[in-house]
């Protein structure tokens, strides 16, 4: 893992006494509410419906177990004991007091954390595959590209005001769990011809108002010149990108209203004049990056363990849990584990205090002390031995986090919505649990199959809802939440923006739409191998559209 | 963020967060600050939330209270219920909450 080094230390502890400094201004009437309202958005500190909430940003989605237990001491110390993982691999915490927020930030600093680039309209924390470094299908560690771009991009002086915010997401497999295209930028790192490894650049992408897939701008680019590229990308986005209209400021509004090839030559003239300069990465810096990233110390490991293969055929939890909840790993004998955020019926993405203390007591024993955070609100064992997996089981049960749903209907994705978010129109997580609650039976959970659901409060998709493969968007309708449902939609490698079904619905009508989609699925399939979205894409959405409005 | 409504003559209340702790707040009939809605002053016309909104914002110059504005309420019930859901989620806390065992 990445350790800060005397930069980067004194950087996170210069800001947190500015901060405190700021604070103080504040309460002593110095600076107003309105001059002080960027500054403390700018340390992640947002006000929201009932308290200050804050935004922790995790680099990548990697902690160590220190981290993660100095997040639920803080969680406590300034918190209700809770934290909440967020769409962006962050983590919030919902009742914060402005007076202490300098102390919670002092707190971070010394577990090498902090909170910016969580706000503002710069380049925030950047994001990538829950699974770097240890998936199978992986072709580089992408998390030494994304603390390169945060090295680079972190106080940018000429990005920290931009017409929007900007959102980076790097993916190191061909099956993309980062959604790189509906990011502002981005990466997916693939080989070329000659067997180099490098960057497809995709642009554009993006949810929200007005929602696109990205385009890709360059098929390869060596990996030397990416900074070089990346800050063309920015340069010309700072330039054109607009900043007469909030909602049209994104630089995937400029890539749709110039179009990618004139998009695509504004940049490449921009990389001409500088791609040899000061941001041509040196091997020799890329290199002790990476040695940050160096694989852990695995065992060498050879055939399925018998421990692993007795407790799959005895025991019948486990193996509905490890059937769901691991993932194939690049060493043999290794599994990646998903650890659910999503038990049936609770907050998506939230964790208690001492869930965060076991999770990381399990990473310490079981997976060299490091966790990941996943964009689907879940946490990740990222290398744990298979002989160790049915007591990792066990771990996680003793603290309610062995939910066998990783990937399935009540695997929700959901923004905090109108309970907490002060721009939300509608509540998302009571919906979600309620929908969750519906395929509690995990016989009928399982014979479903894959099926991402996610929901947002309000047009500014936080929950994803357009890349869900059922999306649901609460809206308000003369003082009542209604929910609208999207169908078709996907963030991977074949991303798509779901297409919306009819008209809105009442929350009742809604969580029932929900199942009436699903037995029309079960319904429509050729054959359980058949995901809702494959059925989905093959028989569109007539037959789903008149079962959920058939009903008179 | 749903619209505010227009506030005609009915039943209204000021709110805010407080500066220091966030905290949703109710401007009362001694203009001071409380947590409970219950403790809210209520009038009942344009004139009389505008009075009440202007006290508000002295306030808010003073670095105690942050954005105050008016919200209707239905004033025949006890505590005084908003009108919106979204004022109804400030007074009594998320939704999700309640399900939660304290920490």
């Amino acid at each position: 893992m990445y350790e800060y080094d005397d930069i980067d230390q004194t950087l996170v502890d210069e800001r947190v006494a500015q901060f405190r400094d700021q604070v103080a201004r504040r309460l002593s009437g110095e600076i107003s509410e309105d001059e002080f309202k960027p500054l403390r958005l700018q340390n992640g500190l947002y006000l929201q419906l009932h308290a200050y909430m804050l935004r922790i940003a995790i680099p990548y989605g990697t902690l160590s177990s220190r981290q993660l237990r100095g997040l639920a001491q803080i969680g406590c110390t300034y918190d209700r004991g809770w934290g909440h993982f967020t769409t962006r691999q962050n983590l919030q915490y919902n009742w914060i007091k402005l007076e202490e927020t300098a102390d919670a930030l002092a707190d971070l600093a010394k577990i090498q954390m902090h909170a910016i680039q969580t706000s503002g309209n710069c380049i925030r924390n950047t994001t990538t595959d829950q699974f770097a470094g240890a998936a199978h299908d992986e072709i580089e560690d992408p998390r030494v590209w994304c603390e390169i771009i945060r090295q680079w991009s972190t106080f940018h002086p000429e990005f920290s005001f931009l017409p929007r915010k900007f959102k980076i997401a790097v993916t190191g497999s061909p099956n993309d769990r980062a959604a790189v295209r509906v990011h502002d930028i981005g990466l997916r790192m693939h080989k070329n011809a000659a067997g180099e490894i490098g960057f497809e650049v995709i642009v554009g992408g993006g949810l929200g108002r007005t929602p696109f897939i990205g385009k890709t701008i360059r098929d390869f680019l060596p990996k030397q010149d990416l900074l070089s590229y990346l800050e063309a990308i920015l340069r010309v986005y700072n330039q054109f990108g607009r900043r007469d209209n909030l909602y049209k400021a994104r630089i995937k509004i400029l890539v749709h209203e110039i179009g990618i090839e004139a998009m695509r030559e504004k940049v490449e003239a921009e990389f001409a004049a500088s791609k040899d300069g000061a941001l041509k990465l040196p091997q020799d810096a890329i290199d002790q990056i990476a040695a940050q990233f160096a694989p852990p110390a695995f065992e060498k490991l050879s055939g399925i363990s018998a421990e692993y293969a007795n407790a799959f055929r005895t025991d019948f939890e486990f193996g509905l849990w490890a059937r769901r909840n691991t993932f194939k790993h690049k060493q043999p004998g290794y599994s990646i584990v998903t650890i659910s955020l999503k038990k049936e019926g609770a907050p998506p993405g939230d964790a208690s205090a001492e869930q965060m203390n076991a999770v990381a007591d399990i990473a310490d024993r079981y997976s060299f002390g490091e966790i990941r955070v996943t964009h689907e609100q879940n946490l990740v064992l990222a290398h744990v031995k298979q002989s160790d997996l049915p007591a990792v089981f066990k771990a996680l049960k003793a603290y309610d986090l062995a939910t066998p749903n990783v990937g399935l209907a009540s695997d929700i994705i959901a923004c905090p919505g109108l309970d907490y978010c002060a721009l939300a129109n509608a509540r998302s997580i009571p919906i979600a649990q309620q929908i969750a609650l519906r395929f509690k039976n995990w016989e009928r959970a399982h014979d479903i199959g894959e099926l991402k659901i996610k929901i947002s409060g309000c047009i500014n998709a936080c929950g994803h809802h357009h890349v869900g493969h059922i999306g649901i968007l609460g809206v308000d309708k003369a003082g009542e939440e209604f929910y609208q449902i999207t169908l078709g939609g996907a963030a991977d490698e074949q991303a798509a923006i779901g297409d919306l079904i009819g008209p809105a619905l009442n929350t009742r009508d809604a969580v029932d739409a929900i199942d009436t989609l699903v037995e029309t699925y079960l319904r429509l399939r050729n054959s359980s191998d058949e995901r809702f979205l494959d059925t989905y894409r093959r028989v569109g959405l007539a037959p789903f559209k008149e079962a959920v409005y058939a009903v008179a | 963020m749903a619209k505010a409504p227009k506030l005609n003559s009915q039943p209204q209340v000021v709110t805010a967060n407080h500066l220091l702790s966030g905290d949703v707040v109710y401007l009362t009939k001694a203009a001071s600050w409380s947590r409970r809605i219950a403790d809210a002053a209520v009038v009942a016309n344009v004139e009389a939330g505008a009075a009440l909104l202007a006290e508000a914002e002295t306030q808010a110059k003073k670095n105690i209270v942050i954005a105050p504005y008016l919200i209707p309420v239905d004033a025949s019930v006890t505590p005084p219920k908003p009108i919106q859901y979204r004022e109804v989620l400030r007074a009594e806390g998320p939704s999700t909450e309640k399900a939660r065992p304290a920490a």
